[in-house]
């Protein structure tokens, strides 16, 4: 244990205080409670940027199951350190934001604060984690709390199906990547993260390589909302805001970025993986960015943006990979600056997106919508809140003086860059890259305008709203206005922060990074006229011509409106337990007469069929003693009286017949010499018919029930049954391999003094044997008895 | 010789026989119920740390030398699910004591569940396959009455079809033993598994192997599975808890017993068979969860993929993997039992089965909604809870055969995305009970059921405790994934003197 393991347990820890807190101090928000904590934890962070920037990494082991190999070691560097910083930072904004936001009277604030401190927790663990095995522990406990969260107006329908949506989506996805570190885990032989990133090279000549490699990614796509798994996160936002701020913008979808930044070294470098990631990351940020300029909730435009601007940091991620291509990396700025532009842009997107999430919040408490249809005027009532959309909106437009700026051009360098990476065939392909993430980046523009103008200009229509809207309480500004600022501070001090927090991270990432001999120049707004500017500028003409072109014919950009990826995820629900339902209805009857078919079935296939198969079906009966006149006799009149068993016209010469088998089997052992068991068949056989005819008397009448006629199918199986077992019994007494150990028993009288056999093998030799077949018989006469005695729904009296 | 090791199914014998002569007397015989089973306890972890220090443990009953006489043999794997099957029974008679009503108490009950238990804790411990099929016997006629015991209509329409299944699958059982001695000529596992080493595994032999495959496919529901759903849904509560809990696991151990102790010489052959088995049991349990809407329908086919994952790690065949079916074992019996415990009450408090007729009952039962969310999860091997360790090891075994023989991916990708219908399956229960409006009506009053709740949030507790502290676990079920592997050191214990 140590104190960045207590770190990450800190946030368990407090859950239990929490129920105590809110229901002691009723009056006081629980919110309040909560708030030292990640600021708290924040500072301790803090603390450690110095170190970490000066290229030292932090790294604790507490064991837990040391012989498994899984134990919990903690690892802090650049990487980690810049996500828990995220964490703990935007947590405590959002704590801030949600006391607030939350009213304390009619929520159920103790359930919010508990699995927002869950998430905090399994977030931090998540980021810290150095074994894999515990990496998928926080993963899916993310996964857990966030559930929870979503449906936390759970008696909403629309907030339960979309818990339970991005449940499945992400925990699936948490599935395959568990099997994809048990891979890596097999390869190498370890669980540790940065064993496995020493063995890259027997990881990259593994046949299982490609497997893993689309296993994590797997689980990195599902968490990060990439295409076609982006589904889950629109449905999200019945998330009350500030968890959609925090969660689902700032920190639980950037898990999946994480992963994969973490698992650049081993995998970066193939082909497959740059493709994969660059493309689905691009493919991604171009269909969100369409997808969001649709949207009338203002929740779901920044849901799309959100999963559009995740995208965007995973095609850079890919681009940088490529540095891999070389062994352990190279660091030339060619390659390593879409890296620095994936965690510039990484950061820059946790203030902007947490931001407008909480505009959006504001407006939402506010004016009780966030349709912007019902929407707009807002300007002259929310001035501020107007100016902080403003900056989070410009910023993520990539305007100037905002950090969105200077990321989004880095972006643009990254993307120009890849086509002269000369690898991946990427001179033909690679020119694609930029043109795309350009188209997009139009789009984006245009969503960002709206996002801005639609609800704060225009005409104020307080008809369509439910309540009289105002600016918003002092205290629900803080923690979007802190943000903001960071927007702008970021933008004008770029170099500051990347000292101490980009090039760290990308330390972390790029093994061989160090910030002084990057090559990598001081990050500028201004760079003079180069293409990046130029792509820059013809996206806000562009995407101006654009807004008012959709503005005015809102139906130019038409999107394939019957098949969606919801429907198909819906589809494949309702289709499951319809079909599934048709499935397992089609076998379980409820009839015993199928299920006897099927084990019947099963039984001749299996012991039949290997019979034939492997040629076991050998018998010899010369050593067998003849065969008799009277026994032939007996087998057939047995065989005659099996008959007259099924085909009796009443039950009662059934019955009858049934007992001419048993006493005619007692007839064998008779012939067979022994009388002990023959006289044991006849008392047994006596009773139970007897017995039977004694149960006839209370059965309902013969003809009440159906005749059954010939069955030729359950004919055949019986048959099949029969001949199987004759010939196994055959195939037994033909493969006498030893000698019985039956030898032992012929000395009954030296070892047990009992001159019968029988008596002593039951009684002595086996009496452990007869005790519970007595046991048997007693616990079948008190079966009996209850049967008769005991009926709790009454039953008809005669 | 170690007489301790016939008291795990002696006493509760003898409570079960005594108690049968008190059937007014319900204080006595909750009050002796549980008395036993502490003491079947107690003797156990006693019989545990024997096993742990000094190897494996036997008796010869009557002092008649193996392989003439009965020998009862305490190897790791057995004790230890002796062990749990005794804790798990104890809590559930806790549960029985509240819910199973005056008048089923007084039809015996008691002695029942005691002889449940006898014969439960006789076929992990018995060294003789004859033997196997005697405690079978007194575990399978416990069960009926079991199952029957209340007379309902839906009791006696389960049972019947239980009987007849099980009375079938008794017969093919006394088949194979026949054929088996027929062949071999002795009945002690260890002698069979001598004599088969002696001449191989092959032609008849491997006929008689799929026999034993059948019988204890049918009792551990792989594949053969059709008698489970309608007799584990018909009884009460704790029955059904009991049920879920420990009779699939005792075929599930036969499998293992027969399958790494008499037949293993052919593995590319029986434990092939045994992984498509398995395949095709988490396929249609998984298939089978996701097809209903009420409750008890999704909780038995979640017993019946549980039993494919387990077989998986039989399949593989290997000793991480065994440990790793063992240690799913040990969860799987906590898990299971609990999950039909917490099914009964949410059934109870809605006074329905089907989840169409719930919602909202967390607003009112928020720690029975918890326990079940925890449970689900232990189920779906989220960590750190009970269903971890077992499953990232059968994974990983899984993956690792899949270099060289492609199946085994298959089978480990089923065994990953049964989990997942897992999850989905019993999620459904979560949010559809739990979540949404409270129904009118449905739970006008609000029922009292800490009582209900106590032997829950005692299994709950094991389950944490099985994933959280694995590591205490660890030396146990390794000595028992070695002794599993190496069959010599079962025989030396029982034949060598």
């Amino acid at each position: 244990m140590s104190w960045l393991h207590l770190l990450i347990l800190s946030p368990f820890i407090y859950t239990i205080l929490i129920p105590f807190l809110y229901k002691s101090f009723r009056r006081i928000h629980t919110g309040w409670f909560v708030l030292p904590l990640p600021l708290i934890l924040f500072a301790c962070l803090i603390k450690q940027v110095k170190i970490v920037a000066k290229g030292s990494v932090l790294s604790y082991v507490a064991r837990w199951i040391p012989s498994l190999g899984i134990d919990f070691v903690v690892y802090l560097d650049g990487l980690s350190l810049m996500f828990g910083l995220i964490i703990t930072g935007v947590g405590a904004l959002v704590v801030l934001y949600s006391v607030f936001y939350l009213a304390k009277e009619r929520e159920a604030l103790h359930n919010f604060y508990v699995y927002l401190l869950l998430f905090m927790g399994a977030m931090l663990g998540l980021v810290f984690a150095e074994n894999v095995l515990v990496l998928y522990l926080f993963w899916e406990l993310t996964s857990i709390s966030s559930f929870l969260l979503i449906a936390f107006w759970y008696q909403r329908k629309s907030s339960c199906y979309g818990a339970q949506k991005a449940f499945m989506i992400t925990v699936a996805g948490g599935l395959a990547m568990l099997a994809g570190v048990l891979l890596l885990a097999n390869i190498t032989g370890t669980f540790s993260i940065q064993e496995m990133i020493s063995q890259f090279s027997l990881i990259r000549n593994n046949p299982t390589f490609i497997a893993a490699m689309l296993l994590l990614l797997l689980g990195a796509f599902t968490k990060s909302a990439q295409f076609p798994f982006h589904i889950w996160l629109p449905d999200a936002m019945e998330a009350p805001t500030p968890i959609s701020a925090y969660l689902h913008s700032a920190t639980m979808v950037k898990a999946g970025i994480y992963l994969i930044a973490r698992f650049t070294p081993i995998f970066g470098g193939s082909m497959l993986w740059f493709w994969l990631v660059t493309g689905v990351g691009l493919l991604t940020l171009f269909w969100a960015s369409l997808v969001a300029i649709r949207q009338v909730d203002l929740k779901a435009m920044l849901a799309y943006s959100t999963v559009g601007q995740l995208g965007l940091i995973i095609c850079l991620l890919g681009i940088g990979s490529a540095a891999f291509y070389y062994g352990t990396g190279v660091t030339e700025p060619l390659y390593t600056t879409a890296i620095l532009a994936a965690i510039f842009h990484l950061v820059n997107h946790s203030t902007f997106k947490g931001c407008l999430f909480m505009v959006v919040g504001i407006i939402d408490h506010e004016a009780g919508t966030r349709d912007i249809r019902r929407l707009g005027g807002l300007l002259n009532i929310m001035p501020v809140t107007f100016t902080l959309a403003v900056i989070g909106g410009f910023a993520m437009a990539g305007l100037p003086p905002f950090n969105g700026f200077l990321s989004k051009e880095m972006f643009f360098t990254g993307v120009l860059n890849a086509s002269q990476f000369g690898i991946f065939h990427l001179e033909t392909w690679g020119k694609l890259i930029p043109v795309v993430a350009w188209i997009a980046s139009i789009f984006t523009f245009v969503y960002c305008l709206i996002f801005v103008t639609r609800p704060f200009l225009g005409k104020h229509h307080p008809q369509k709203l439910e309540k009289i809207t105002r600016e918003a309480h002092l205290g629900m500004l803080i923690s979007p206005a802190l943000l903001a600022s960071l927007v702008i501070l970021f933008f004008f001090f770029p170099n500051d922060l990347a000292k101490y927090i980009l090039y760290p991270t990308m330390a972390a990432i790029l093994p061989g990074f160090t910030a002084i001999d990057s090559g990598l120049g001081p990050i500028r707004a201004w760079h003079g006229w180069t293409p990046e500017l130029f792509m820059t500028l013809g996206v806000v003409t562009a995407g101006l011509v654009v807004y008012f072109a959709f503005r005015k014919w809102p139906r130019i950009i038409r999107l394939p409106s019957r098949f969606t990826w919801n429907a198909l995820y819906d589809g494949i629900l309702e289709k499951t337990e319809e079909l599934s339902g048709r499935v397992t209805g089609s076998y379980m009857t409820g009839r015993l007469r199928d299920y006897l078919i099927y084990i019947f079935v099963g039984f001749i296939i299996l012991t039949a069929g290997t019979m034939v198969i492997n040629g076991s079906f050998a018998f010899d009966l010369t050593t067998n003693s003849p065969v008799l006149f009277y026994e032939f006799v007996l087998f057939f009149v047995v065989i005659g009286a099996a008959v007259l068993v099924l085909r009796g016209r009443t039950r009662l010469a059934s019955v009858v017949a049934l007992g001419v088998v048993g006493y005619l089997i007692a007839g064998f052992y008779v012939i067979l010499r022994a009388p002990d068991l023959a006289l044991t068949q006849i008392v047994v056989e006596t009773v139970t018919t007897v017995l039977f005819l004694l149960c006839l008397y209370f059965l309902p009448r013969w003809n009440e029930e159906k005749p059954e006629g010939f069955r030729r199918f359950d004919f055949v199986i019986a048959l099949g049954v029969g001949l199987t077992v004759t010939s196994l019994a055959l195939a037994a007494s033909g493969n006498n391999l030893f000698d019985s150990i039956s030898w032992f028993y012929e000395q009954a009288y030296e070892l047990a003094g009992a001159k019968n056999i029988v008596n002593a093998i039951l009684v002595d030799f086996r009496g452990f044997d007869t005790m519970f077949e007595i046991l048997v018989l007693c616990i079948g006469g008190l079966g009996v008895h209850t049967l008769i005695k005991l009926y709790l729904e009454g039953r008809k009296s005669k | 010789m170690n007489n301790i090791v016939v008291l795990p199914l002696i006493i509760p014998m003898f409570t079960g026989l005594l108690l049968a002569f008190f059937r007014k007397n319900i204080i006595l015989q909750r009050t002796l119920s549980l008395a036993s089973l502490v003491a079947v306890i107690g003797t156990t972890l006693y019989l545990v740390g024997q096993v742990r220090n000094e190897g494996i443990q036997i008796l010869e009953i009557g002092g008649w030398q193996a392989p003439y006489g009965i020998v009862l043999v305490a190897d790791m794997f057995s004790v230890l699910l002796v062990l749990t099957a005794s804790v798990v029974s104890a809590l559930c008679i806790l549960f029985a004591f509240q819910t199973i009503g005056v008048q089923r108490e007084q039809s015996y009950f008691y002695s029942l569940f005691q002889f449940l238990l006898t014969g439960v804790n006789g076929s992990f411990l018995t060294g003789d396959i004859f033997n196997l099929f005697v405690f079978f016997e007194v575990m399978l006629l416990a069960s009926y009455v079991l199952l029957s015991l209340g007379g309902t209509k839906r009791q006696l329409k389960a049972t019947i079809k239980y009987v007849v299944i099980n009375s079938l699958s008794s017969t093919v059982f006394l088949l194979g033993v026949a054929y088996l001695y027929a062949v071999l000529g002795t009945l002690n596992m260890a002698h069979l598994s001598v004599r088969v080493a002696e001449v191989g595994q092959s032609g008849f032999l491997t006929v008689v192997a799929f026999i034993f495959m059948i019988v204890f496919s049918l009792k551990a529901a792989l594949v053969l599975f059709f008698w489970l759903p309608e007799s584990y849904s018909a009884p009460p509560t704790a029955i059904a808890s009991v049920f879920a809990a420990l009779l699939t696991k005792v075929g599930i151990y036969a499998l293992f017993r027969v399958f790494t102790l008499i037949f293993y010489h052919q593995p590319e052959i029986t434990h092939t068979l045994l992984g498509v088995l398995a395949a095709l049991t988490m396929i249609l349990g998984s298939i089978g969860a996701v097809a209903y809407r009420d409750i008890y329908r999704i909780l038995v086919y979640n017993v019946i993929i549980g039993v494919g994952f387990i077989v998986v790690g039989l399949a593989l065949f290997t000793e991480q993997a065994a440990m790793g079916s063992l240690y799913y074992l040990l969860h799987d019996m906590v898990a299971k039992a609990l999950l039909f415990l917490l099914g009964g009450i949410i059934i109870t408090v809605a006074g329905s089965e089907q989840l169409k007729r719930m919602g909202g009952l967390i607003r009112h039962y928020p720690l029975l909604g918890w326990s079940f969310l925890v449970t689900l999860f232990a189920l779906g091997g989220i960590p750190p809870l009970s269903g971890f360790p077992g499953k990232v090891l059968i994974l990983q075994q899984g993956l690792a055969k899949g270099v060289q023989y492609a199946g085994f991916n298959w089978l480990t990708a089923l065994a990953l995305i049964s989990s997942l219908f897992v999850l989905f399956s019993l999620l459904k229960i979560f949010i559809l009970a739990f979540w949404g409006e409270t129904r009118p009506g449905s739970n006008a009053e609000i029922k009292n059921i800490n009582g209900l709740l106590v032997p829950c949030v005692g299994l709950l507790a094991l389950s944490i405790f099985l994933g959280v502290g694995a590591e205490i676990l660890y030396p146990y079920v390794e000595q028992a994934g070695y002794s599993l592997l190496n069959p010599q050191l079962y025989i030396e214990a029982v034949l060598a003197r």
